[in-house]
């Protein structure tokens, strides 16, 4: 490997992956520059997984090429690559110490080096006196909280966390979510994708949402927002969402109980009048959509077909 | 290479730590010491009660022979030999039933009494049985057909008191008649040979343990180590599986260094049993001074045919077990390959009977049975010739590296598939998609 690190961590051209028929991902570019935070986003199913195999070489890609850590087309980067896996897999009948020497050893690292970091570890994340128990008995939050000391242990170039956070109670999550980005601070680049779009806007450098295989979304969050343009209204008015039937052009995209969200193409002027006219206006602000709303507008068409099915 | 060792190493610390491995050092001479144990435990748990057993005797004397017969028995046949006085037997006490006809009614009566418990069985004895013309039957009639000492020893002084009295009609000295029917005792006696010196070495008696139990043993024994085994890592393989640790590792090792590494582990968990296997059977061979009974090459063959089998068995279980995500699948084709294993066995008595017919030599070439049925037939002295074990060495290591191409090739799809019960066919494509 060259002495300074290659801009991208993760480098996709045109990557394909079909199985049988039915194409998983589609024509796929992807630059996942080196020490940012990634959050991949996407429906059940879209292609998120896939994508994430394809990049631990778990799968090969039909084609296109997959570079990972400068290096492409081989397995090679993989001691390097961090990995949780978005269903927990752990041996019960092992020790937690036991089982996180060996996933360690299966990185390349030999016990002296991953003794002390598996210690450091589970003292961070309070599971000390866990570390000779069998890992049947952990709850199933400590199980996540190990699972990811087993991802970080070999001190990779690249964590990739499929789902880190589900499951998760607040208090956990903040343990964890710190963590995450006390690995990103020593230079690991971080891919992980999630459901939780509060998350993904706080955490993530760069979003990147597929759908259906293919890319639909890419860039920083801003960069996003800015291309959905100010269309998004936060709107509270006295009778809630009922006294808002029958204004023209008022379309609800999400009702918070306490404010809605709703989605005016037109001049805000005109609608506020509109609303004025009807109703008791608490609030009103013209704003960018949140990563919630843009996720759904575009898979929502996919959401109604599967409430059909 | 490094990840392979460790992926060994940690299989096999799993497995000799487990519940299942203690079982299985104890398992083997358990069962094969447990009849004798059971045996001697149930020698003195045998039931002394005497078993009373009704005549009805037509004939007029054969009844009191058989009471004259049984006191005899009763007297001295029913205690321990060495110890004089302790009962191993039961006595049989005999009721005569006083009957001039053949009467159906006689026999009614009399089997109620069997079931009210009154009698043990009964005899009928017709009146024409000294007419070896006219019948050589007695009718013995109980509910307890399973204890057989009283039928046996009946059916020796019947035949002891009426072949006697046929003689007598017949005007033949009885001295005569016990010279001339002397049985005749075959001696078995293994070969003569000759040594360096010319000398002839009188061939001695053959031993069962020789002839017998060692192939018997080594058979056995080689059964049990790939029983104990290769299904074990179907279940570690499908644990991987069904726990989605499976994408953890493959994420880590290729799916071949995984395989490479779970199939040594569970042979040096395998070599760990045979080793103390092996020691176990060496000392009671060196405690019963029976060693040379056992060819060192046989210890060598064993090792050898060990490794052949369980590496076919271990990737075939392996195959089955990635492809699979339910163990409800994985009996369904658990079946074909557990009577792969099983096979052999139905082959052990005709192979141990005649280790060289053309049968024993055919199947013991067939690999998959190679390991079990040449070993037995090593064992088996004097054994086959050495080009024909050498023949199923070649043959059965070919059908190794067959079997662990086709597993690695159907491991390395089926350790991600998710769902779908795979069947044979569809396996079989995955081994020979590219």
């Amino acid at each position: 490997m060259s002495a300074s690190p290659p801009s991208f961590a993760v480098n996709l051209v045109n990557v394909t992956k079909r199985f049988g028929t039915q194409v998983a991902v589609n024509d796929l570019s992807l630059q996942v520059p080196t020490g940012s935070i990634y959050g991949f986003i996407g429906p059940n199913g879209s292609g998120k997984t896939t994508t994430i195999r394809m990049i631990l070489h778990i799968f090969l890609a039909d084609s296109g090429t997959v570079e990972v850590l400068g290096r492409q087309g081989t397995r090679s980067a993989n001691d390097d690559i961090g990995y949780l896996p978005e269903e927990r897999g752990l041996y019960k009948k092992m020790t937690v110490r036991r089982m996180l020497l060996y996933y360690a050893a299966l990185k390349g690292v030999g016990e002296k080096a991953a003794g002390p970091e598996v210690d450091r570890w589970l003292e961070r994340m309070d599971l000390t006196p866990w570390a000779k128990k069998n890992v049947e008995a952990l709850s199933k939050g400590m199980a996540q909280k190990v699972q990811f000391i087993s991802s970080v242990l070999s001190k990779p170039k690249l964590l990739i966390l499929d789902e880190p956070f589900s499951g998760l109670d607040p208090v956990n999550l903040e343990v964890l979510r710190s963590a995450i980005l006390d690995v990103r601070q020593q230079g690991t680049t971080v891919i992980f994708s999630t459901h939780n779009m509060t998350t993904a806007e706080e955490m993530c450098d760069y979003i990147f949402m597929i759908y259906r295989g293919n890319k639909v979304l890419d860039g920083t969050l801003s960069s996003i927002r800015a291309t959905y343009g100010e269309d998004t209204i936060r709107l509270r008015v006295q009778g809630g969402r009922a006294a808002l039937r029958g204004v023209e052009g008022v379309e609800v995209t999400r009702d918070f109980g306490q404010h809605l969200d709703i989605r005016n193409p037109g001049d805000p002027q005109a609608l506020l009048q509109r609303i004025a006219a009807k109703a008791r206006v608490e609030l009103f602000e013209v704003t960018t959509p949140s990563l919630h709303d843009i996720f759904v507008r575009i898979a929502r068409p996919e959401v109604k077909e599967e409430a059909n099915a | 290479m490094r990840k392979i060792w460790t992926v060994a190493k940690t299989e096999y610390l799993n497995a000799v730590r487990s519940k299942a491995f203690i079982i299985g050092i104890v398992m083997l001479p358990v069962m094969m010491s447990g009849s004798l144990i059971v045996g001697k435990l149930t020698k003195d748990k045998v039931d002394i009660r005497p078993r009373k057993l009704a005549v009805v005797d037509q004939s007029g004397w054969l009844a009191e022979k058989i009471e004259t017969r049984a006191a005899a028995r009763n007297e001295k046949d029913i205690f321990d030999p060495v110890n004089k006085t302790k009962q191993i037997r039961p006595a049989f006490v005999i009721e005569r039933v006083a009957a001039q006809s053949a009467d159906e009614k006689v026999e009614v009566a009399l089997s109620e009494r069997v079931r009210k418990k009154d009698l043990f069985a009964f005899l009928v004895i017709r009146s024409n049985i000294v007419d070896s013309a006219a019948t050589n039957t007695v009718s013995y009639f109980t509910e307890t057909a399973s204890f057989v000492e009283l039928p046996g020893w009946l059916d020796n002084v019947l035949t002891d008191e009426i072949t006697r009295k046929r003689f007598e009609g017949a005007g033949v000295d009885q001295a005569l008649v016990a010279r001339l029917t002397k049985r005749i005792n075959v001696r078995q006696l293994g070969l003569t040979e000759v040594d360096q010196s010319g000398q002839v070495i009188k061939a001695k008696e053959t031993n069962r343990m020789a002839t017998f139990m060692i192939p018997f043993a080594s058979m056995m024994m080689m059964f049990m180590l790939v029983m104990s085994s290769a299904p074990a890592l179907l279940n570690s393989v499908l644990e991987e599986k069904m726990q989605k640790i499976a994408e953890v590792l493959v994420s880590s090792v290729t799916p071949f260094e995984l395989m490479a590494g779970k199939l040594i582990g569970t042979l040096f968990v395998s070599l760990t049993l045979s080793v103390l296997y092996i020691g176990g059977a060496a000392l009671l061979l060196t405690q019963m001074a029976l060693t040379g009974y056992v060819d060192p090459s046989l210890i060598l063959w064993f090792l050898v045919f060990q490794l052949l089998g369980l590496l076919i068995f271990g990737a075939v279980f392996i195959a089955i077990g990635s492809a699979c995500s339910e163990i409800r699948d994985a009996q369904s084709l658990m079946t074909p390959a557990m009577m792969m294993i099983v096979l052999p066995m139905f082959c052990l008595v005709p192979v141990l009977e005649s280790p060289s017919s053309t049968f024993s030599r055919a199947i013991s070439l067939f690999p998959p049975a190679t390991p079990m049925l040449m070993t037995l037939r090593i064992a088996s002295k004097p054994g086959p010739p050495l080009w024909e074990i050498l023949l199923g060495v070649v043959l059965c290591s070919a059908f190794t590296i067959f079997c662990l191409w086709a597993a690695a090739k159907v491991f390395r799809i089926g350790i991600l598939s998710q769902g779908q019960a795979p069947t044979v066919g569809k396996m079989i494509k995955w081994v020979f998609s590219k």
